[in-house]
């Protein structure tokens, strides 16, 4: 059964590249939800959970490490997963947003292997 | 004070922009010397800036015509689409921050850390960037995309001292 998704980034063209790889990557899933920052997803979320969020970092408003703690407050979004796609790739940054609840990291750039074997994982 | 020679820093930003149009845009890039060749025409410059160890900015400067087909690409659309300004300048903008991503996963065994911007796009022509401290290092690399376009990358540093 085809998984369902959000995908939360405030740049319009990061949003349709991750789509465009999640095709690429053979992975099936329902057509995503989209939010540009992580106060607009967390409103989202609060009509309805997904399974898994990919979430990146740098955003205005509310950043991807703000949105997974506040996330991970929400009762419905328990069994979310929620990885993180971005360009950080500091380690103590990584390590921080794992142990605030984030279920893995993916690096920009990317590519549908990366995708695929970050998230399988997370199919069934 | 931890320092990084120009000639390394002209490595990995050749690198890291070969690095993400390889991976994200599916165009070619190769480094051009050729002095003769130029950024003609109404121009986008794509900059990031960051602070921390090292205080300064990444452009990306190209003409509009390379701007829309590495949108194009970037967004899988058919060569022949028209691709919409917004779009365009989004993508020139995700560019320098993949690009800038790139350099500081590069540079963090050296540096103690950077923390980057979120990128911005202007249009114009004759744009030329600099920073206003003069002791600022200026690590410029032109490149042909495609055999096609001019483009070029160029990273203004300097390194902090407080």
């Amino acid at each position: 059964m085809a998984k369902s998704l959000m995908i939360i980034d405030d740049s319009a063209t990061m949003r349709k590249i991750i789509m465009r790889t999640m095709r690429m990557s053979g992975l099936e899933f329902d057509q995503p939800q989209e939010a540009g920052n992580g106060k607009e997803a967390l409103e989202k979320l609060s009509n309805g959970p997904v399974d898994i969020v990919l979430c990146d970092i740098n955003m205005p408003e509310m950043n991807g490490m703000e949105f997974v703690k506040k996330a991970r407050e929400m009762s419905s979004c328990a069994d979310t997963k929620i990885i993180m796609v971005s360009t950080e790739s500091a380690q103590d940054l990584i390590d921080s947003v794992i142990a605030d609840g984030a279920n893995g990291f993916i690096n920009k750039p990317f590519t549908p292997e990366k995708f695929q074997e970050k998230l399988s994982p997370f199919m069934n | 004070m931890i320092t990084i020679d120009n000639i390394c820093m002209n490595n990995v930003l050749l690198a890291s922009a070969s690095e993400v149009f390889e991976t994200m845009i599916f165009m070619d890039l190769e480094q051009c010397f050729d002095t003769e060749q130029q950024i003609k025409d109404d121009t986008l410059l794509s900059s990031i800036t960051f602070k921390g160890d090292l205080d300064g900015c990444l452009t990306i400067c190209c003409s509009s015509d390379c701007a829309k087909s590495i949108g194009i690409n970037m967004l899988g659309m058919d060569p022949e689409e028209n691709i919409s300004l917004e779009d365009t300048y989004d993508a020139l903008g995700e560019v320098a921050n993949m690009v800038m991503g790139s350099i500081k996963t590069k540079i963090q065994q050296n540096t103690a850390n950077i923390s980057v911007s979120i990128p911005m796009v202007v249009s114009g022509k004759n744009i030329v960037t600099n920073l206003s401290d003069s002791s600022a290092i200026k690590t410029l690399v032109k490149v042909t995309i495609d055999s096609q376009y001019i483009a070029e990358f160029c990273l203004l540093y300097k390194h902090n001292t407080l």
